[in-house]
């Protein structure tokens, strides 16, 4: 379903020892059609993790949007500039870092949906809505120049 | 992403296949403005084939569904992938479409 072939992603070896985590880093260009590659990164850190078929599709899914976000708001538009992306799996539990050069753009806090009826659904700060449902963390900062972006998923399945 | 249309009487159905992304959405937008500008109000998207859908492609759904409901039509989905459901559930979106669990029931409701 989430075919790695032609993805560039080398994977590293788990440790032996389960409680080690497992760290894959990646940079791409901000380009949309690039954001696939993060999440083949992500779903290869959520195997790790143990993480279920569907846990894993919304850790995709909400890194995918913070990435969009980076590029059509941040950056403003596609170009050359740089995402750079960390993820961490330990067992149950995914941490993902995205840094940026963008100006300062802050997605962490946590939208409020306005109330809505189907007559006029809202088509706006999907993204965004999207982010903080599926993560259980979700974290801004500025790393010098740069905005760092963590978000952390703890499988609500996992069991050790 | 791969689009593929067929046109009945009444109906219209647009089958996808692949990712609807950032990347992809605006000829997925595209497509369905064309039919919809044409007339074409009635639409069943046969979605048992997207692997992955974004914000952005919700998007396209909800003013697809606005711009045929003014014009007195709708959309309805086809077996909608199980990534189709999660992407619509957790955007809370999944109530404001009507869904068949094949083509045929899909194209029969209108």
């Amino acid at each position: 379903m989430f075919s790695l072939r032609n993805s560039p992603i080398a994977k590293k070896p788990l440790h032996p020892s389960k409680a080690i985590m497992a760290r894959r880093t990646l940079t791409i260009q901000a380009y949309l059609d690039q954001i696939q590659i993060i999440r083949d990164l992500v779903s290869l850190a959520a195997a790790d993790a143990d993480f279920r078929e569907e846990e894993s599709y919304a850790v995709q899914l909400a890194v995918s949007e913070a990435c969009e976000n980076i590029i059509l708001h941040g950056y403003g538009q596609e170009n050359e500039a740089s995402i750079e992306v960390e993820v961490l799996a330990t067992p149950g539990e995914l941490r993902v870092t995205l840094w940026d050069d963008a100006p300062p753009f802050n997605p962490a806090t946590n939208p409020k949906q306005p109330d809505w009826s189907t007559d006029d659904p809202p088509i706006g700060g999907l993204g965004l809505i999207i982010i903080h449902r599926v993560m259980d963390e979700v974290m801004y900062s500025r790393d010098g120049d740069r905005n760092r972006l963590s978000m952390c998923k703890r499988s609500p399945t996992f069991q050790a | 992403m791969e689009i593929d249309v067929k046109e009945y009487k009444r109906v219209s159905v647009i089958a996808v296949s692949g990712r609807i992304d950032s990347a992809t959405s605006s000829e997925f937008e595209n497509e369905l403005n064309n039919l919809t500008e044409s007339g074409r109000v009635n639409l069943v998207l046969d979605l048992s084939a997207v692997e992955f859908i974004s914000s952005a492609g919700l998007r396209v759904l909800v003013t697809t569904r606005k711009a045929v409901k003014s014009a007195g039509g709708d959309v309805v989905l086809a077996k909608p992938s199980t990534q189709v459901n999660e992407t619509l559930e957790i955007a809370g979106l999944d109530v404001l479409f009507e869904k068949f669990p094949n083509r045929e029931e899909a194209v029969a409701s209108f």
